[in-house]
C-alpha cells in the first residue's frame, strides 16, 4: 500500500512539474520577443510598459483558460469512458458540443451577438450544451434507470443531426457571418473576458473535486454494472451524477472555447497507460496533463506560424493523433 | 464602448439619404474632437486589418504612420513591406500590441474577441463595415479620413471618382443592358446578390445582374441557363477560372457562349474596394460588357 501512494505521489509531482514548465514556456514564448533576461524585472516593476501587458493581459489569460479547459474536458473523458467502459467516448460524443454549435452558429447568423454583445455567443453555447443534455437524458431514463447504451446512440445521433442543421444554417447565411460560424466551431482560448476565464477555473476545479466523491463507485463500475450493484454502489444515483457532472464540465469548455477536439479522448487513454486505471489516481493525472497538453498546443498553435495564429484543434488533433497511434504500437491494447 | 455605439449608428446612417449623412458627420466630427483618443494631428501609429483599408491609407499619404497590415496587404506593393499581423480573419493580438498601435482599424471580418480584447488593453479599435455599394465605399473612405485628419485629401479624391463614374454612366446610358452573371466561386456555384459592391459595378457599367433579387450568393446552373445571360465574368484565378469557362462552353445554347463573351476579371483586385480601385475596376467591366465604346472611340 506504501509503495503504491509513493508511487502516486510520484506521478503527481510529475505531472504537477510538466504542468509548471509548459506553462512557464507558454509565458515567456510568443510572436514578440521578450529576451529572458528582461523577464524578471519585467514582472517586478514593468507595470504599464508594453511588454508587461503582453505578459499579463494576453498570455497569462490564454494559459489560465487552457488549464481550465484542458483540464475540464480530461476528466470529462475519464468519467465518460468509465462509466459507458467504452474506448470511444469523449466529451463530445454526447451531442453536447453539437448542440453548443448549433446554437451559436444560429445566434452568429440571426446577428444576435451584434445586438447582445459577444457575451451572447457563450451563453447560446452553454445554453445549446443545456438542451441537448436534457434531451439526451431524457430520452434515455426509462423508469427511473438510466440506459447506458441509450444514451451513448441517442447522443450521437444529436451530434449527426446538429452538425446537418449547421450545414443548413452555414449554407443559407451571409459571408460575412459565415467565417465567425466557422472560427467558433475550430476553437480558440482567446477570450476578451476575465470574469469568463475565472469563471471556467472555479468550474474545473470545483469539477475535479467532486468527481473524486465518485471515484470508488467508478472503479466499482468498472468491473460491470451488476458487479459495482453488488459491491454496494447505488448505481442509478452514480451514473445520473457523473453524467450531469461530465455535461456541466464539457457544456461551460465549449461555451467559452468552442470545440477543442481531441483533448477528452486523448489524455484520458494516455494516462491509463501510464498510471493505470485506478480513479484515485487516474482523475487528478488526466486534470494536470489535460492542462498541460492543452497549453503546449495553444502555445505551439500561436507561434508556429507567428505572426498568424492556427487554430488550437489543429494541434491538439495533429500532435495528439500522432502520439496516440504511438502509443498504442508501443502498449498493450486498451483495458478500461 | 463608445465605438461600438459610433458603429451601429454609422450603420443606420447608411440606410438615409446624403442630406441626413452630412449631419451625421457633422456630430461625429465633434464627437471626435471631444475625446481624448484623437489628438489634433490624429492617430500617429495606425494598424489596418483589411488589404482595402492599407490601399486608402497610402491613397491619404499617411503611410509613414502604418506601422502594421495584414499579409494580404499587397496593394502598393510598398506595403508588403510593413510589419504583418495576421491575415484577414485571424489575427495576433500579441503582435498588434507590441507594435504600439494607438488605432486599429478593424473590418466585419475581423474576430470580434480579438476586437474586444485589443479594447480592454486600451487601444481604439474601429470598425469599418463591408460596403455595398460605391457611396458606401466612399462613406467609409471619408470617416477614414476624418478619423486620421486628412480630409481635404480624401474628398478630392472621392469628387474625382465621382467625376469619373459620371462620365460612364453618361457613355452607357443609351447602350442596351446586356444581362450579365458575375461567377466568383466554382464549387459550389457563387455569385453576387445586390448587396455587393460588384452588383454595384455591374449596374453602373450598364449591365443586369441576373441574380440581383437571390437571397444568398448560392446560385444553381439551372437558373443561370434559365435566364441565360448575354455576358459571364468569372471572378477568380489561374486555372480554376479557365475550367469553369470551358464548363460553361459545353451549354452550346447560351448567349454568352454563342457570343463567345465569358470573361475573367483579377478577384484581388476587385475584392478590395478603394474609391479609386472601384472606377479602374468599373472601367475594366464597362470595357467587357460594352465592347462597342472602344471601337467607337
Amino acid at each position: 500500500m506504501d509503495k503504491k501512494l509513493i508511487h502516486w505521489a510520484f506521478f503527481i509531482l510529475l505531472f504537477s512539474l510538466i504542468l509548471l514548465a509548459v506553462s512557464a514556456f507558454s509565458f515567456l514564448i510568443g510572436s514578440s520577443h521578450i529576451p529572458l533576461n528582461k523577464i524578471i524585472p519585467l514582472i517586478l516593476k514593468g507595470k504599464g510598459t508594453i511588454e508587461y501587458s503582453i505578459l499579463f493581459d494576453i498570455r497569462l489569460p490564454r494559459i489560465l483558460l487552457g488549464l481550465a479547459v484542458g483540464g475540464a474536458l480530461s476528466i470529462a473523458g475519464v468519467i465518460l469512458q468509465g462509466m459507458f467502459r467504452n474506448p470511444l467516448v469523449e466529451p463530445y460524443t454526447l451531442g453536447i458540443s453539437g448542440g453548443a454549435a448549433l446554437l451559436v452558429s444560429l445566434n452568429i447568423s440571426l446577428g444576435l451577438n451584434q445586438r447582445f454583445g459577444l457575451i451572447s455567443l457563450p451563453a447560446s453555447g452553454f445554453l445549446g450544451a443545456i438542451v441537448v443534455i436534457l434531451v439526451v437524458y431524457a430520452l434515455s431514463v426509462k423508469k427511473g434507470i438510466l440506459k447506458i447504451q441509450g444514451l451513448l446512440l441517442t447522443g450521437v445521433m444529436i451530434s449527426f443531426i446538429s452538425s446537418s442543421l449547421i450545414m443548413l444554417i452555414m449554407a443559407i447565411s451571409k459571408a460575412e457571418d459565415l467565417h465567425g460560424i466557422v472560427f467558433w466551431i475550430m476553437g480558440s482560448l482567446e477570450e476578451p473576458n476575465p470574469l469568463l476565464i475565472k469563471l471556467m477555473l472555479l468550474i474545473s476545479i470545483f469539477g475535479l473535486i467532486i468527481s473524486y466523491l465518485f471515484c470508488f463507485d467508478l472503479n466499482a463500475l468498472l468491473l460491470g454494472e451488476e458487479e459495482a450493484l453488488h459491491l454496494g454502489t447505488n448505481i442509478e444515483r452514480t451514473k445520473k451524477s457523473l453524467f450531469i457532472l461530465a455535461s456541466i464540465l464539457t457544456g461551460f469548455s465549449v461555451g467559452i472555447a468552442g470545440i477543442i477536439g481531441f483533448v477528452g479522448l486523448l489524455v484520458p487513454h494516455l494516462m491509463r497507460m501510464i498510471v493505470g486505471s485506478d480513479h484515485r489516481i487516474l482523475l487528478i493525472s488526466a486534470f494536470l496533463s489535460g492542462a498541460a497538453f492543452l497549453i503546449l498546443c495553444d502555445t505551439l498553435a500561436r507561434t508556429i506560424i507567428a505572426p498568424l495564429e492556427l487554430p488550437v484543434g489543429v494541434i491538439t488533433g495533429i500532435v495528439g493523433g500522432g502520439l496516440f497511434i504511438y502509443a498504442l504500437t508501443k502498449k498493450e491494447p486498451l483495458i478500461i | 464602448m463608445f465605438f461600438r455605439y459610433l458603429t451601429i449608428h454609422h450603420k443606420v446612417n447608411a440606410k438615409f439619404k446624403m442630406q441626413k449623412s452630412k449631419l451625421f458627420f457633422l456630430i461625429l466630427s465633434v464627437l471626435c474632437f471631444n475625446t481624448t483618443v484623437f489628438s489634433q494631428e490624429g492617430s500617429k501609429r495606425i494598424i489596418s486589418l483589411s488589404p482595402a483599408l492599407t490601399e486608402e491609407i497610402y491613397l491619404l499619404g499617411i503611410e509613414d504612420k502604418l506601422v502594421g497590415c495584414t499579409i494580404y496587404c499587397k496593394r502598393p506593393p510598398s506595403a508588403q513591406k510593413k510589419e504583418k499581423v495576421g491575415n484577414v480573419v485571424e489575427v495576433n493580438v500579441e503582435k498588434i500590441i507590441s507594435l504600439r498601435p494607438d488605432l486599429v482599424l478593424a473590418t466585419e471580418l475581423t474576430d470580434p474577441k480579438d476586437i474586444e480584447k485589443l479594447k480592454a488593453l486600451g487601444i481604439s479599435v474601429i470598425n469599418f463595415p463591408t460596403p455595398r455599394n460605391f457611396s458606401e465605399i466612399c462613406e467609409g473612405f471619408l470617416r477614414l479620413a476624418r478619423i486620421v485628419r486628412r480630409e481635404q485629401k480624401a474628398k478630392e479624391i472621392v469628387e474625382e471618382a465621382n467625376k469619373e463614374i459620371e462620365t460612364i454612366k453618361e457613355m452607357v446610358k443609351d447602350l442596351p443592358k446586356p444581362k450579365v452573371f458575375v461567377q466568383i466561386g466554382a464549387r459550389p456555384l457563387f455569385t453576387v446578390t445586390k448587396d455587393s459592391f460588384i452588383h454595384n459595378l455591374i449596374e453602373l457599367a450598364g449591365g443586369i445582374n441576373i441574380a440581383s433579387s437571390a437571397k444568398t450568393g448560392l446560385y444553381s446552373r439551372e437558373n443561370v441557363i434559365r435566364k441565360d445571360p448575354d455576358v459571364i465574368i468569372i471572378a477568380s484565378m489561374g486555372i480554376t477560372g479557365k475550367k469553369e469557362k470551358k464548363h460553361w462552353e459545353a451549354y452550346k445554347t447560351l448567349k454568352a457562349v454563342k457570343g463567345e463573351r465569358i470573361y475573367f476579371i483579377d478577384a484581388s483586385e476587385v475584392c478590395s474596394p478603394t474609391p479609386l480601385s472601384f472606377v479602374e475596376a468599373l472601367k475594366e467591366i464597362v470595357e467587357l460588357i460594352h465592347p462597342e465604346i472602344k471601337k467607337d472611340g
